[in-house]
């Protein structure tokens, strides 16, 4: 472990000063038998960023509440956490009575919890969360609050609408926001960030790392930042740390980690991760699962997945051991055939091969779905004054779109959570009535059209509320075997299921099918889902963010097998995502289109290449700059490429064109027209902004506050 | 439509269908007290017109008229708070129940309050220690107490704190020696009085609110701004109000309203026992005397109370718990 403190070879060359020395810590549940976090030993330096990442169930989230001694009943927390102040006095945070952690936490280490929502008690404002904690800390609750408000200003928030203002009146990122600012509040030293972000759109992740960093150097702060998300976290953190089945089994700096990391199971995780600038054969999943605390398998706790496995990983375990001359530590015995035989491709070389299928081109044959000037708008609800005069607002969720989908077509719908994505799906399967536009699907309209119920089906982003708790894997397939093959014998369908069980990698099927979905893994459910509508034989269906509640190392896996399908079954996929870099992995694959959504608008169509390399909307930059890569260079210190880091209200949206208000590179042409959505001249797809027109009056008009004067 | 606009209107409707389903009843019912007295009238020797009068002063309907103008004389008999006379007692209806609603609304107010009261005080307690020999011991009597109803209390309490002890009396609001008024002597007796009706009224209420108090609080004891707040250094006291306690409250608000009116209802039975100068003992009274225009009295002024209730329970809910944007919200 001192090998750890001895160097840094953190960029800045500072001299290592461990803020937190956490040695041979455990977290034991039922008298000591099962570990749930086992011999931790971990330094974490003043003023750094530590990223821990590990699958979920891996410990992770214990060794935060470890940190703060607030592991929950009936676990037992054992083992030594120093906390060194700055000047120079130590704590033993195990022997604080019940009075000093009281004021030990959160004046010294604050923590933030993924779910900011449930952070926050849902009938007090935000304000009285701030008020409390400053009187609670005997903090002088005027001072207090102008800090807080300093913060929430840096936070991008505007402090007294966000203060008074009830949780569930905030946006997710607004709530996370302000949770991190209530965090901050007693100014504490250390931050510990339990997955902040896992439950936002990637620009929100992407714009919070930002901030992120910024208060780190303006405050002085460490953070211990833990998450599932791999390349998420390297693009801030300074060290690095990964957690496999309750055991740390690598740990060093960031760059040594990305660019030569030593275990298997992290040049695993490099690898699982859909990343933009890697070659799509290149992304593999990583097969099996975490083990269980009950049954942690002896020796390494890797092996059974583990592709350079040896006997005697099976019975010897590992120790976390410096490999290299820096302060790297892995917990392997074969770190150099790790090293040599599980290569890790990020060279962007390559990264648009041809393993498109052929783009369909055939325009002119009949289209499956055809979508023209489609508006889907709803009566927002208003207060008790409001409620009594006047008209009520409306939120226009799709407004105009025309979209045509082909046979085994796939479209991707891109874009933040509001923008209607979800809606613009529903509306397109029959789901939701329009208010405005026409939908034809096979020549007549949609609701005149007798099969278009049975052959546009959907998949739910949850699929643990998608599936019936109480009826069997066998019941549940049934039902749609039902519907197209009315005449088929129990045996005929049984046959039918077991074989597509089989086809999807669940085996044995007969074993399988038998089982009530609380009996399978998330990913076993999501195959289930999947295989229930398409055992409809649909024309197409809907992906409602279908790979979101799945762990990273499935989502390749789940991807994939919807690739596999859509051949097998000759159908079509809307796939909707705000990840462009799953949206990639999938369009690129099937040969299809992004549709780049915006406030109810498509602002730009077009394939995953043309979109990934040569983005024509500044929307589409945004979003290519919110996805992280895990290239060593990138670097999350630069600022949001946006004026603006939330979506507007969209009951009164931005007149002309709808992004000017966050747009890097509006003008005040943007403000008053809007642009429409043009076929490019000289590449695939159409785009929606001035800047494809050379022109065009805005070219003359004057950029707006804050926007850049000389784009690109 | 606006949704208070809306919930408001229901009012007034629910009322006219009542009041209509009263005015059908009271026609439809063979043997009613009018035909009675219609009978015994005749047998005196009174004329029919003598007769009608007499009746349509008993029920404010005028028999001669066809039925649609009996139905509009009805309704607007209730409008002006005109429910016709009593026949057993021979006082306009509205009076005996302008004498009798306070005692009513007094017993089953301050039950209800009482039954709140101690069973979010008990419930919680069970929740903070739970698993221990309290909870569940607590939670045992409180399904005890629940499964007995309250007119079993009372009977027993009846015979043996009023008729065995003398501790208690054994019938009417207030001593009749004293003089109404706000005198200390006349609030101790009318306490004195109310006493057995209103803990036998309690007993059951607060076992079942414990135990659903208790059930809330555990819920949300596992909340994760509970475990926030605490990590946030909050002394315990403000965790258990203004954390634990308010939330677990509030899905039971509109529930403690809605018992307030269909406890309104409920006291026929305990004022009887207790013989007690209520609406429940009225109606009562109505039923044993074929007094139909205080039966109907009654029933109108308990369901109008419940109504009352409801809407009351609909209308503020939005103001007290703050996520509930009243009405049909919904998200896109």
């Amino acid at each position: 472990m001192s090998s750890d403190t001895l160097t840094s070879q953190g960029s800045d060359e500072r001299q290592p000063d461990p803020i937190l020395e956490i040695t041979d810590t455990n977290v034991t549940y039922t008298d000591g038998e099962s570990y749930v976090l086992e011999d931790a030993s971990v330094s974490i330096h003043r003023d750094e960023i530590l990223g821990i990442v590990g699958e979920s169930g891996s410990g992770k989230s214990m060794f935060a509440s470890a940190i703060l001694d607030a592991v929950p009943d009936p676990g037992v927390l054992s083992g030594q956490l120093i906390y060194n102040r700055r000047d120079g006095t130590t704590v033993d945070i195990l022997g604080l009575s019940d009075e000093q952690l009281r004021a030990f936490r959160w004046e010294e280490i604050a923590m933030v919890f993924q779910g900011a929502m449930h952070s926050f008690n849902p009938t007090m404002k935000i304000k009285t969360h701030f008020t409390e904690t400053l009187q609670s800390h005997d903090r002088s609750v005027g001072e207090g609050m102008s800090f807080a408000r300093e913060l929430l200003e840096s936070l991008y928030l505007e402090p007294e609408r966000v203060l008074n203002a009830y949780p569930h009146e905030l946006s997710g990122g607004m709530q996370q926001r302000a949770l991190i600012a209530l965090s901050m509040v007693l100014n504490p030293e250390v931050l510990i960030m339990d997955e902040p972000t896992a439950a936002l759109d990637l620009l929100m992740q992407r714009s919070i790392l930002s901030l992120l960093n910024d208060l780190q150097e303006e405050y002085d702060l460490t953070i211990v930042f833990i998450t599932h998300d791999l390349p998420l976290v390297a693009g801030i953190a300074d060290r690095m740390a990964i957690i496999y089945a309750f055991e740390f089994v690598e740990i060093g700096p960031r760059d040594a980690i990305i660019a030569n990391a030593a275990h298997p199971y992290t040049r695993a995780l490099l690898q699982a991760t859909p990343n933009i600038n890697s070659p799509l054969e290149a992304m593999q999943s990583i097969e099996g699962q975490g083990p269980a605390p009950a049954n942690v398998p002896s020796g390494c706790r890797f092996h059974p997945r583990c592709p350079v496995a040896t006997d005697e990983c099976e019975s010897v375990e590992p120790t976390l051991d410096a490999h290299d001359a820096n302060n790297h530590r892995v917990a392997c015995h074969h770190v150099e055939r790790a090293r040599e035989e599980l290569t890790i491709s990020t060279d962007e070389e390559g990264a648009f091969s041809a393993t498109e299928r052929t783009t369909q081109t055939t325009t002119d044959a009949e289209s499956l779905l055809e979508l023209s000037d489609l508006q889907v708008h709803f009566e927002a609800s208003q207060g008790v004054i409001e409620q009594f005069i006047g008209e009520p607002d409306v939120v226009k969720a799709v407004d105009g779109v025309s979209l045509s989908i082909e046979a085994q077509d796939l479209v991707c719908l891109l874009g933040e959570s509001g923008c209607g994505k979800t809606t613009l799906g529903k509306a397109m399967i029959g789901l939701q009535e329009p208010t405005g536009g026409s939908i034809t699907f096979r020549g007549e309209s949609l609701d005149e059209h007798d099969d278009a119920r049975a052959a546009l089906q959907i998949i739910h982003q949850d699929p643990s509320s998608a599936l019936n708790p109480n009826r069997r894997i066998v019941d549940i397939l049934s039902e749609p075997l039902l519907h197209t093959h009315p005449n088929a014998s129990i045996t005929e369908r049984r046959r039918r299921i077991t074989s597509l069980l089989e086809r999807i990698g669940m085996t044995p099927a007969d074993a399988y099918i038998e089982r009530y979905p609380h009996q399978l893994s998330g990913g076993e459910k999501q195959r289930v889902v999947l295989s229930r509508a398409l055992l409809m034989d649909p024309d197409a269906v809907l992906a409602d963010e279908a790979i979101s509640a799945v762990d990273v190392s499935l989502r390749i896996e789940i991807m994939d097998l919807l690739l596999e399908l859509q051949e097998e079954f000759e159908t079509s996929y809307l796939f909707i995502s705000h990840d462009l870099s799953n949206a990639r992995y999938i369009t690129e694959h099937a040969g299809g289109r992004i549709a780049v959504m915006y406030l109810g608008e498509i602002v730009e169509i077009g394939s995953a290449q043309r979109l990934l390399t040569d983005p024509r909307h500044p929307y589409t930059e945004v979003l290519r700059w919110a996805t992280p890569d895990l290239g060593l260079d990138t670097d999350a210190d630069d600022e949001p490429p946006v004026r603006e880091i939330d979506v507007p209200d969209p009951i009164d949206p931005p007149t002309g064109c709808r992004f000017h208000t966050r747009c890097p590179v509006a003008r005040e042409t943007c403000v008053e027209t809007s642009p429409e959505l043009r076929d490019c001249e000289d590449g695939d797809g159409a785009v929606a902004c001035f800047r494809e027109e050379p022109d065009h009056q805005y070219w003359e008009s004057d950029p707006l506050d804050g926007a850049s004067e000389h784009p690109e | 439509m606006n949704y208070y606009l809306r919930r408001t209107i229901r009012i007034p409707a629910t009322i006219l269908g009542v009041a209509t389903l009263t005015f059908g009843l009271i026609r439809l019912l063979p043997g009613g007290p009018f035909t009675q007295l219609r009978i015994q009238l005749r047998r005196r020797g009174m004329d029919a017109q003598e007769i009608n009068a007499r009746i349509e002063a008993l029920q404010n309907i005028r028999p001669e008229k066809s039925l649609p103008e009996q139905y509009l004389d009805y309704l607007i008999g209730v409008v002006q708070l005109d429910l016709g006379q009593s026949i057993s007692l021979n006082k306009p209806v509205i009076e005996v129940i302008g004498q009798a609603l306070p005692w009513t609304v007094f017993i089953v107010v301050v039950s209800t309050l009482l039954m709140f009261v101690l069973g979010v005080l008990l419930g919680s307690l069970q929740a903070y220690w739970e698993g221990t020999t309290f909870d569940s011991v607590g939670s045992g009597l409180s399904i005890l107490f629940m499964s007995i109803p309250y007119y079993i209390y009372a009977v027993a309490f009846l015979v043996v704190l009023a008729f065995s002890w003398g501790v208690f009396p054994t019938s009417a609001a207030a001593d009749r020696s004293i003089e109404a008024g706000f005198t200390v002597a006349y609030a101790v007796s009318v306490l004195h009085h109310a006493a057995l009706p209103i803990i036998s009224f309690t007993i059951g209420g607060v076992g079942s609110t414990a135990l659903s108090m208790r059930g809330n609080s555990i819920q949300v004891l596992g909340r994760e701004f509970v475990e926030v707040a605490r990590l946030r250094g909050l002394s315990d006291q403000r965790i258990a109000t203004r954390y634990v306690a308010m939330n677990a409250i509030l899905p039971m608000y509109t529930g403690l309203l809605l018992l307030v009116g269909f406890r309104l209802g409920g006291t026929v039975v305990l004022e009887e026992i207790f013989t007690y100068p209520g609406l429940g003992f009225y109606l009562i009274e109505g039923v044993n005397a074929n007094d139909y225009p205080l039966m109907m009295g009654c029933f109108m002024v308990i369901t109008i109370a419940l109504v009352l209730a409801v809407y009351f329970a609909d209308m503020t809910y939005g103001l007290i718990d703050p996520r509930i944007s009243v009405g049909d919200a919904d998200e896109y």
